[in-house]
């Protein structure tokens, strides 16, 4: 086992370091460097190149690398070009609220999916499935900003029941972590793009756990459950459940972190602060050590949660468990 | 034998042209107008479109080809040897409304390598008509010299100039007295004198706007964009502010005279405080000038003080500098520009930067930053919101007592922001101006103020390439752009024709009546034009005069 969990950081530091370097050559490879955020009539040679030199661009691309290599690290993710700040102050300012809206809509929609799914396949073929199975289907496929401003539409714009933006009201600071947690102004700008979320992510695991399910049911072990005189609840929770849940659990913990870069979109419609915006604006101006900070964490988080949802595997199916052992 | 016959074909489609063919140049390539995607600029894509079918008319094979932000401004700005023409535009700035800042950087050949003038118009009268205006004090004369110099322009074409933009400002009525709004010539309603003046109608004592985009770091010797801007002047004092009459005024001096060409007394205000307390030195104030010349540390501002030959301080409260050469413009693009920066925070970071790489544009003082403006910093996250606080020491002292500047990109959701009471000012509006238009009838709280900005919005013509060499050929493009219908159409009727970089927003520069006089001035006369100079249509297509080949690769 302790093996296998070496091996898994060894894999991680591996995957993390080979992004580290393709987001640093890609920014690089853009057209177009941070000082065209400053181009106006008085911008002179002079001027780009005093800025490239306090950027550190003006030297070659290798010993940038080995910069940011070296620096990264001792845990340094260098400066924002722009917002004079170090990067991992801002990324330690945005990620409290993507984790939170990511976690927030994710155990929502999992929560949802899992009943509803485990619902239908036991409702199969009934009038409720009928009409469940392509309403999952539609919200699924829906575009995250589509759905997002109509419900901006009617229940920002048109009922007023919440705000259109922002994580809090304007004027209010956001403070501590734990302050904003039992601010009731953060909770309900957190609404409408955690709806958004959810609505969208719920698909999957209602259909994921539906199809599992139904699968399970038909297993031997099952009948035997039932020759066995079991309750209706114990069979579908204590066996057929635990054994359908396998994939959902797979999926949650990948959703974690596809769904921490995946904020892009429903950050920006609500001015959500978060990671994904960050990121956005970061690689708009060419904010090279911003953008790869953030890429690098939702790297990070990405890798990370496929680590965890092998472990997951592991408590959940005792066989994986052994496969570890040998 | 398929050889044969398409030599046949070959001659006998030589047998059927035109006569005109025979005394026709090559074809002109295929023309290509940059822009930026319809997504990120739709009036500007709309308007290059409707260009490219004028053109097209002309016998002119055009596309308009859309360009991500950076990759657009790096072949603009970096290879300028490769685009045919391009969209462009220049904001209004209250600096602007003197037209030193413009008319120098644009078009002097000095800037043709590296520098503003990206069209790399080369005209020693203009040249010379430039730096004339630049060291004329008398303002009469330098009216007319500014008239002047609108001519060279119009004749030479060296941009398709098309429309100067009406800023669009919504706020909320029942939060805002409406009279304690103040108008700034060109630049609307949006300014620093509305924010210290605005009254409120009852308990919503905040000002509350938007931006679309976040501002860049916040320091007096940072420039951070035009939204940054909108902070950074009410935290910092300068000695002299643009007024509502674009003209400048003493705003931390107590007075500005210029007993000569070259020589500029600055009688400091008494009283004035830093946000931290301390008081505000005739030492803070020679700082302040003398700081961003210091070598390489703050790039952004170096410009404005290029010209300063020395400060020095002749008396308790009072300042004398000294100009290397007349400089009319001065007190607008120097004494308007610089922030008065404290001293005893500053210095150290001076001198803590010597020898390394970092300039002070990228320091951000903390927690905030302190100037002794009319606003004060209570809190900054550049993505999210800045919000200020009236400072009750200044002389200025605003009736509102704070000032938030919420940062949201979606553009429509903050029209919802407005109507839902969640801002108040609409001060940062991409969308559809019409959309805009309609809001005060759906929503009767709402007031929207409309005025010609200093700007403009044109079409850039790289005359590094042919045919935008010959002056016939500019003139004749330009002549084709219908601008009443770009104005109508493309921007929504939010913009006036233009056919200059003045604005008749500033009535006392703009030439009268230069609008109205591009040389041929309609699509007909552009056909004219292009046929009196020699350019042959042959069937459909537009051909060089007899002689003149082709040699500039198409855009790629």
């Amino acid at each position: 086992m302790a093996r296998h969990l070496l091996g898994r950081l060894g894999h991680l530091l591996l995957v993390l370091w080979v992004v580290s370097g393709l987001t640093f050559v890609l920014f690089r490879l853009m057209p177009g460097d941070p000082t065209l955020n400053f181009i106006s009539p008085t911008f002179s040679e002079e001027t780009r190149a005093a800025l490239l030199k306090s950027f550190g661009l003006d030297r070659s691309i290798w010993q940038q690398y080995l910069s940011w290599m070296g620096n990264l690290l001792q845990g340094e993710l260098g400066q924002s070009f722009l917002q004079g700040k170090k990067v991992s102050v801002l990324l330690a300012e945005a990620l409290p609220n993507t984790v939170i809206l990511t976690l927030v809509s994710l155990c929502a929609a999992y929560a949802f999916g899992i009943v509803a799914g485990a619902f239908l396949a036991f409702r199969r073929g009934g009038v409720v499935e009928a009409m469940a199975i392509p309403s999952a289907l539609a919200t699924r496929a829906a575009p995250e900003f589509w759905l997002g401003m109509l419900l901006l539409a009617a229940l920002a714009f048109q009922a007023g029941w919440f705000p259109t933006g922002g994580a809090l009201s304007p004027g209010e600071q956001p403070g501590t972590i734990g302050a904003m947690l039992i601010s009731r102004d953060y909770w309900w700008h957190l609404a409408l793009p955690a709806l958004t979320l959810m609505l969208y992510l719920q698909g999957l695991p209602l259909l994921l756990m539906r199809a599992t399910m139904l699968e399970v049911l038909n297993d031997e072990f099952i009948v035997m459950a039932r020759m066995k005189g079991l309750s209706r609840w114990s069979i579908v929770m204590r066996h057929a459940a635990r054994n359908a849940l396998l994939p959902v659990v797979t999926a949650f913990a990948l959703g974690l972190g596809a769904s921490m870069g995946g904020n892009v979109v429903v950050e920006t419609v609500f001015a959500w602060p978060g990671v994904g915006r960050l990121l956005v604006q970061a690689v708009q101006s060419a904010d090279y050590p911003l953008a790869q900070g953030a890429f690098l964490l939702i790297a990070a988080v990405l890798v990370t949660m496929n680590s965890l949802a092998d472990l997951a595997y592991a408590a959940l199916d005792p066989r994986v468990a052994i496969g570890m052992k040998r | 034998m398929m050889n044969r016959l398409a030599v046949a074909v070959a001659l006998a489609g030589l047998g059927t042209l035109p006569a005109n063919a025979q005394t026709a140049g090559d074809p002109i390539r295929p023309l290509v107008i940059l822009a930026q995607p319809q997504a990120a600029a739709p009036q500007e894509y709309q308007a290059a479109e409707m260009v490219a079918e004028a053109w097209k008319s002309l016998g002119l094979r055009v596309t308009v080809r859309p360009l991500p932000g950076q990759q657009f401004n790096q072949i603009v700005w970096f290879e300028r040897q490769r685009w045919d023409t391009t969209t462009w535009q220049m904001v209004g700035r209250a600096e602007r409304s003197d037209p030193d800042e413009l008319t120098y950087n644009l078009f002097v050949s000095a800037n043709i390598a590296n520098g503003y003038n990206l069209v790399g118009l080369n005209s020693p009268a203009y040249d010379k008509l430039a730096q004339a205006q630049r060291e004329e004090l008398d303002l009469t004369k330098r009216q007319g010299l500014i008239h002047e110099i609108q001519e060279v322009i119009n004749q030479e074409q060296p941009y398709g100039f098309m429309v100067h933009p009406k800023n669009l400002v919504a706020y909320n009525k029942a939060v805002w007295d409406e009279s304690s709004m103040v108008d700034q010539a060109g630049i609307g309603i949006r300014n620093f004198w509305t924010w210290i003046a605005l009254k409120p109608k009852g308990a919503q004592k905040d000002v509350i706007l938007n931006s679309v985009a976040p501002p860049t770091n916040l320091s007096p010797f940072n420039i951070p964009g035009a939204q940054g801007s909108w902070a950074t002047e009410l935290v910092w004092d300068r000695l002299m502010r643009i007024g509502p009459d674009g003209l400048p005024r003493p705003w931390a001096a107590e007075s500005v005279t210029r007993p000569t060409p070259t020589i500029v007394d600055v009688v400091l205000k008494s009283g004035m405080k830093w946000h931290d307390g301390k008081p505000v030195t005739i030492e803070d104030a020679v700082f302040s000038l003398e700081a961003p010349g210091y070598a390489d540390k703050s790039p952004m501002y170096r410009p404005f003080v290029g010209n300063i030959e020395k400060v020095e301080t002749t008396g308790p409260m009072s300042l004398r500098i000294t100009l290397k050469r007349p400089d009319a413009a001065f007190l607008v693009s120097s004494l308007s520009k610089l922030n008065l920066a404290p001293k005893h925070i500053w210095a150290p970071i001076f001198e803590n930067l010597k020898g390394k790489p970092e300039t002070a544009e990228s320091v951000m003082e903390q927690p905030v930053p302190i100037g002794s403006g009319p606003f004060k910093f209570v809190s900054v996250k550049l993505t999210e919101q800045i919000v200020l606080e009236a400072n009750p020491d200044h002389w200025a002292k605003p009736s509102v007592n704070r000032w938030i500047m919420r940062i949201a990109p979606n553009i429509e959701a903050t029209l919802g922001a407005l109507k839902s009471g969640e801002i108040n000012f609409l001060t940062d509006y991409t969308g559809d101006p019409e959309l805009l238009a309609n809001l005060p009838k759906s929503s009767p709280n709402i007031a929207l103020s409309s005025s010609l900005d200093i700007g403009f919005k044109f079409i850039a013509y790289n005359e590094r390439r042919p045919p935008f060499n010959d002056v016939a050929f500019r003139r004749s493009i330009s002549a084709a752009i219908d601008r009443e219908a770009l104005a109508a159409d493309a921007f929504g009727g939010a913009a006036v024709p233009a056919n200059s970089w003045v604005s008749p927003a500033l009535a006392f520069w703009a030439a009268p009546g230069i609008d109205k006089k591009v040389p041929g001035g309609t699509l007909e006369a552009a056909k004219k034009m292009l046929k009196d100079a020699g350019y042959v249509l042959v069937g459909d297509r537009l051909h060089y005069p007899a002689g003149v080949k082709e040699t500039t690769p198409v855009f790629q």
